[in-house]
C-alpha cells in the first residue's frame, strides 16, 4: 500500500483502488478538490495526492472515483527556477486565493506540471500548471499569460522547449 | 457569425436557459457572466487545446518501468529547488 502525500492532520479513512498505484490508504483532509475537474476530465473533482519515496520528485494525482484515472506531476520548481507568471485575478477567485496578496510558493500555494507521454520521456506544458490552494485544497489546472510554452525532459535529464 | 452589440449590464440568451452577460469592460478585456445549467460545461476555448493533451497524461502512469526510467533522467537534473 502506498502513502498518500500529507497535507494536514491524517485521519484514518478509506482504502482508493489505483490501476497504477495499488490500493492507496487514504487520509480524510488529504484530497484535492477541483470544483471544475480538469479540461477532458470534468467530471473528477477530487483527486488524492501521493508521494512514493522511491519515485521522487514525481507526485501522483490520483482520481478517488477512477481507479484508471491517474496523474503524474513534478513541482513547477523542478523544471524552471524562476516563477510562473501571476495567476490571474479570475483563476484567484477559483481557487478562493486572496487576490491582493503576494502569493508564497509553498505557503499559498503550489503549482505543479501536468506530465505526459513523449516517446521514451515526458514532456509539459507550463502555460497550464495545476495550482493547488493550500490553505481550503482548492485545485485548478489554469492558463498562464504571458506563455511559457512546453518542455521536454531529455535523455541527460535537462528540460529543452518544444516547438 | 452573429455579431451584437452590448453594454455593461445587459446580455444575451442561449436558448431557454443559457444567459451570458457582460459584467464589466475594460480596456483590453470584457468581463463575463454565464448563467448555465450544471450540466452545460463552460470553458474558455484555450483549454480544449489543454484537454485534448490532458487525456494523454493517465497513460503515463501505466507506464510502469518507463517511469523509473523518468525518476532516473529527473535524478540527473541540476537541483533548481
Amino acid at each position: 500500500m502506498t502513502t498518500p502525500l500529507t497535507v494536514r492532520e491524517p485521519v484514518p479513512g478509506r482504502v482508493i483502488l489505483s490501476s497504477c498505484l495499488g490500493d492507496i490508504s487514504q487520509d480524510k483532509g488529504s484530497e484535492l478538490f477541483l470544483p471544475a475537474g480538469l479540461p477532458g476530465f470534468e467530471t473528477e473533482h477530487v483527486l488524492l495526492p501521493v508521494e512514493i519515496p522511491a519515485r521522487r520528485p514525481l507526485v501522483f494525482l490520483q482520481s478517488v472515483r477512477s481507479p484508471d484515472v491517474c496523474f503524474v506531476c513534478l513541482p513547477v520548481s523542478c523544471i524552471v527556477d524562476a516563477p510562473l507568471a501571476d495567476i490571474s485575478e479570475d483563476d484567484r477567485a477559483g481557487l478562493d486565493l486572496d487576490p491582493g496578496r503576494n502569493l508564497v510558493m509553498g505557503e499559498d500555494h503550489l503549482c505543479l506540471a501536468l506530465l505526459l507521454p513523449c516517446g521514451d520521456t515526458v514532456r509539459t506544458n507550463l502555460d497550464a500548471p495545476i495550482v493547488i490552494n493550500l490553505r481550503n485544497y482548492r485545485c485548478a489546472q489554469i492558463l498562464l499569460e504571458p506563455r511559457h510554452g512546453s518542455r521536454r525532459l531529455t535523455v541527460d535529464g535537462t528540460w529543452e522547449p518544444v516547438c | 457569425m452573429l455579431v451584437l452589440r452590448r453594454r455593461a449590464g445587459e446580455a444575451i440568451l442561449l436558448g431557454p436557459d443559457i444567459e451570458i452577460e457582460v459584467v464589466e469592460i475594460s480596456k483590453s478585456r470584457v468581463k463575463l457572466g454565464v448563467r448555465a445549467p450544471r450540466t452545460i460545461s463552460v470553458t474558455r476555448r484555450e483549454t480544449s487545446a489543454i484537454a485534448a493533451e490532458n487525456k494523454q497524461a493517465p497513460a503515463l502512469a501505466v507506464a510502469g518501468s518507463g517511469l523509473e526510467n523518468i525518476v532516473r533522467l529527473l535524478r540527473n537534473t541540476p537541483s533548481l529547488l
